[in-house]
């Protein structure tokens, strides 16, 4: 935050008294709209679901819909196979993506540009053609069905309309700032500390894990936080994608309430969604802004 | 000095198994896409189509549907990047340039809406409209995407303007230029290309959002991305959906590879926390 601050501070002088209520009234509209649409949605749907009106128009304290949710085990599973598919993109992203990251910050020339471009490009692949292409490939009788049987060899089990179906596509999708953040990480780590480390001996594995992991351990968490977040309320690739049921809490909470008209029982898979993610979400707020403010 | 070469070889290595497999895994499905809006016939369990052609774009082009959401994405599109544009180009260049209360909170309240898991706060925004019957509508969706963009058209404009040098101002205005003039002569001309990458950016993002369109606008709005999900889920004809991916996707990735090398790929991983 400091470079900004200070930025502020060594603005020639100006009058405050005429400068300040312009300022603000620049800022007014987009803060309202933050107001609105972003803090005031997340209170209310809270307040919303734990202070319930009645029939007769009375409120009270009342969690019913989270003892609904708890104990309906539709529900449950949902939340179950959003967990499992959030943890199982997270690994995978990190074993994919640390050592793409890795490779990228050590090696020099045009072929290591040639992989960061293809690590960055599915950032330019919109959600929806991901999921066509998905089908086109993985899908019954896709690409990998008319290679496999090219060479004499069984269909596979497709992946699509199963859990799996999510998790490729959610990683495919993730890859790209998964690298980009790790690799703004390993930026930090100097190229000397790794020739000392070499000079006295230590191999490849110890070198990644006394000198480099500590300092990127940070960069990992953002990476993770800023995943985590997107992929467990994902909708587009789960809905089409994944299983009818189970399904992930993204298609769940859209269904509950355009389908079932039940905004309630949507708010509250909503809140829930936003308890698991707080710490995440926190988390990637704190370091964003830390980041920024350098 | 033997070292050196045999380090070298084993990089190389690596790098061309990653190039390999990136290259099937990132490519392979794109071009599997490509190939199908060519196509006229492939059956299964042929390697290549039996017979290529362009049969398959005159007929979506002629589909009035694809017409329609074409013409509601551009139009919605339009509509929400000027409005961003109008609302959050002034509001970052006082963040960048004037001194008030409560500035640095102000700042990073943008950063709210990244501390929820997104769809959730969707349906939470969703269950409001559904209050001031905005659901189905086309300024319903406005609003929803309009939000989206907050950040972006906020954030990276007032680092240009920051970025802007003050010396330069300061002498044009020591010379007599008026402060419209040293906006419009030093300001912008510097800042210029920057803000042009986020409004770009904006736009294209906001022709590619699906999920609050599809949860706000169905059915009433149908826009391009929610055609392609109806597409998808219908099993149509194959080659529509590989047409409409190719037609919608190659203007995008020339935007965004312009929009990326403006702002730089290390100011482009720190705004998301790297």
């Amino acid at each position: 935050m400091s470079e900004f601050v200070e930025r502020s501070v060594s603005a020639p002088a100006e009058t405050a008294a005429s400068r300040r209520p312009i300022g603000l009234l620049l800022v007014a509209l987009p803060v309202f709209l933050v107001i609105w649409l972003v803090i005031w949605p997340a209170i209310n749907a809270i307040s919303r679901t734990i202070w319930r009106t009645d029939t007769d128009g009375n409120s009270s304290f009342d969690l019913s819909s989270y003892a609904f949710f708890f104990s309906d085990r539709y529900s449950l599973d949902n939340l179950a196979v959003t967990l499992w598919t959030t943890l199982i993109c997270a690994v995978l992203l990190l074993v994919i993506c640390l050592p793409i990251a890795l490779y990228l910050r050590f090696a020099h020339g045009r072929l290591p540009a040639y992989v960061q471009a293809l690590a960055i490009l599915p950032m330019f692949v919109p959600s929806i053609i991901l999921a066509f292409a998905f089908i086109r490939v993985l899908g019954p009788n896709g690409m990998v069905d008319i290679l496999l049987n090219a060479v004499g060899l069984p269909k596979i089990r497709t992946p699509y309309l199963t859990p799996w179906g999510p998790v490729i596509g959610l990683v495919w999708d993730n890859i790209p700032l998964t690298v980009l953040i790790l690799l703004s990480g390993l930026g930090s780590v100097a190229n000397q500390s790794i020739e000392a480390a070499r000079d006295v001996g230590a191999n490849a594995f110890r070198v990644f894990w006394h000198i480099i992991l500590p300092r990127i351990s940070n960069s990992i968490l953002v990476a993770l936080s800023f995943s985590v977040l997107g992929i467990f309320s994902s909708f587009t690739l789960p809905y089409l994608l994944g299983p009818a049921s189970p399904e992930m809490l993204g298609p769940f909470m859209q269904r509950t309430l355009r389908d079932l008209q039940d905004p309630i029982g949507a708010m509250t898979q909503a809140v829930v969604a936003f308890g698991f993610c707080i710490l995440f979400g926190l988390f990637y707020v704190r370091s964003v802004a830390r980041s920024r403010g350098k | 000095m033997t070292s050196l070469p045999l380090k070298r070889a084993r990089l190389d290595w690596s790098g061309i198994a990653f190039a390999i497999v990136l290259t099937l895994l990132i490519v392979g499905p794109l071009v599997v896409v490509a190939t199908w809006a060519f196509t006229e016939v492939w059956r299964y369990p042929n390697i290549i189509p039996q017979k290529f052609g362009f049969r398959f774009w005159g007929q979506t082009l002629g589909r009035p549907d694809v017409w329609n959401a074409l013409m509601l994405s551009l139009k919605l599109s339009t509509v929400v990047t000027l409005l961003s544009a109008l609302i959050c180009l002034p509001a970052a260049y006082a963040f960048a340039r004037m001194k008030f209360p409560g500035r640095d909170i102000l700042f990073f309240s943008f950063l709210a809406g990244h501390a929820f898991p997104k769809f959730g706060l969707l349906v939470a925004i969703a269950a409001i409209f559904l209050q001031l019957n905005l659901i189905g509508t086309f300024w319903g969706v406005v609003l929803i995407q309009l939000v989206g963009t907050l950040m972006f058209m906020i954030w990276i404009p007032v680092a240009a303007f920051q970025a802007v040098d003050r010396r330069m101002e300061e002498a044009a205005r020591d010379v007599g230029a008026s402060p419209l003039r040293v906006f419009w002569s030093i300001t912008l001309p510097q800042a210029g290309p920057t803000i042009f990458a986020a409004v770009l950016l904006s736009f294209v993002g906001t022709f590619y959002e699906t999920e609050g369109a599809w949860l706000i606008g169905a059915p009433g709005i149908r826009t391009m991305p929610v055609l392609m999900i109806s597409y998808i889920n219908n099993q149509m004809v194959i080659q529509y959906g590989a047409v409409l991916s190719v037609l919608l996707w190659v203007p995008s990735f020339i935007a965004l590879m312009f929009a990326r090398r403006v702002i730089g790929g290390g100011a482009f991983a720190r705004g998301f926390g790297g």
